[in-house]
């Protein structure tokens, strides 16, 4: 199973009520919303494959998983898109 | 011992027409814009008299160490050097654009130029704006093609305000600071007789009809601004300006993120300049207050931001 981290050197500054985001893997800048940046914040401390950003997320906001999965579907082709993150080949099976 | 001071330099306006034209057939006219040297040389008719009227404040200068745009304004070789005359651009072996008619020479030199500048100044981030300075700041005018924008840049600098560009809000993202780009503030259309009215006594070029942007001519800058045209500028507030035909003069504040779009995506080169692009355009978001101004009547819209000036902390 594949995981996913933060490209390294992407640059998140508050804007208002948005994110702007820079990828320098693109050079493409996105201006984001809570749930995005929620995201990238969690691949920031290390990659991670789907199931388990979906169960962290649901577990920082108090949500449950299924609507957690609506909202990462919304948002995360956007975000890969955008190159500000990538997959980093399949996850160590745990001991 | 002499202690005669420096040796002052003519205008370019002052100087004999046939000095310019003896410039321009040679090693070129040397024109310094602020932050980009302009050389200019060529045999395109007209276009001395032209320069004469829109840079007429600028020294005239037949050397200097350095040039950042080299620009030829040529007739072309064969037919068309008789024939319905055209005149091409060229810049470092290149002919970038279509030719136009011989009598549109200015108008392809400054488009020109803008392109080229867009193209190479990339030690700063270009906003599409205009830029005026007033007591050490600036007021950065982002907009789309067609909101106004060069109309009230050049009102504007026709009200005390210090012209530093109509299309180039030059940013050095190390000094942080804003950068004169000086050429003449290019009006179109309708815009040229509001600016007639405005300012009677103000100084516009010829005007050039059935351009690609339909009638155009050029308000030249004015001493003030050429003398101090190496003098940067710290941000200020940024304003967007929307004219809309009938409508009062509101100035309403912008959020953040409306700002950073409207200045981010619509620079000339801020994907070229990637993450020094993206501070750079934070920085300034963070830093100046932004609005939004709707008018129609310019003498009003100025009376407003004369008073947001004044309240500027």
């Amino acid at each position: 199973m594949p995981s996913f981290a933060c490209v390294p050197g992407t640059r998140v500054e508050a804007m208002g009520d948005l994110w702007a985001a820079f990828s320098p893997a693109s050079g493409e800048t996105l201006l984001l919303n809570d749930t995005s940046v929620a995201i990238l914040e969690l691949l920031s401390e290390g990659a991670m494959p789907l199931p388990a950003i979906v169960e962290r997320l649901a577990r920082d906001v108090a949500r449950p998983e299924g609507e957690i999965e609506t909202l990462l579907r919304d948002h995360w082709p956007k975000i890969i898109e955008a190159g500000l993150v990538c997959v980093v080949g399949q996850a160590s099976p745990e001991r | 011992m002499n202690h005669a001071g420096p040796t002052p330099v003519s205008t370019l306006g002052a100087i004999p027409i046939a000095a310019v034209l003896a410039a321009l057939r040679g090693r070129g006219l040397w024109i310094e814009l602020g932050a980009a040297v302009l050389r200019v040389q060529g045999d395109a008719p007209g276009l001395v008299a032209q320069l004469q009227s829109v840079y007429r404040c600028h020294p005239f200068l037949t050397q200097s160490g350095w040039a950042d745009l080299h620009v030829r304004i040529e007739r072309p070789h064969g037919l068309r050097r008789w024939l319905r005359p055209q005149v091409v651009f060229e810049s470092d072996g290149r002919v970038p654009f279509e030719p136009f008619p011989a009598d549109t020479a200015l108008p392809l030199l400054e488009w020109g130029t803008n392109w080229l500048i867009g193209q190479r100044l990339n030690h700063l981030l270009l906003l599409h704006s205009g830029v005026v300075e007033r007591g050490g700041r600036t007021m950065v005018l982002p907009a789309m093609p067609g909101s106004g924008k060069s109309t009230l840049t050049a009102a504007l600098s026709l009200s005390g305000w210090r012209l530093l560009s109509d299309e180039f809000g030059a940013f050095d993202p190390v000094e942080r600071m804003f950068r004169a780009v000086l050429k003449p503030v290019a009006l179109k259309n309708a815009s040229i007789e509001v600016i007639r009215r405005f300012a009677p006594e103000a100084h516009l070029g010829p005007e050039f009809p059935k351009t690609r942007k339909g009638t155009v001519a050029h308000l030249a800058a004015d001493e003030e601004a050429v003398r101090r045209r190496h003098e940067s500028a710290a941000p200020g507030a940024i304003v967007l300006p929307r004219w809309q035909a009938g409508s009062p003069t509101r100035l309403e504040p912008l959020a953040p993120q409306s700002v950073f779009g409207a200045i981010a995506f619509n620079a000339f080169n801020y994907k070229v300049l990637g993450a020094v692009g993206f501070d750079a355009v934070v920085h300034l978001v963070r830093t100046c207050p932004a609005y939004q101004l709707i008018y129609s009547d310019l003498a009003d819209a100025i009376a407003r931001l004369d008073e947001l000036w004044a309240r500027l902390p």
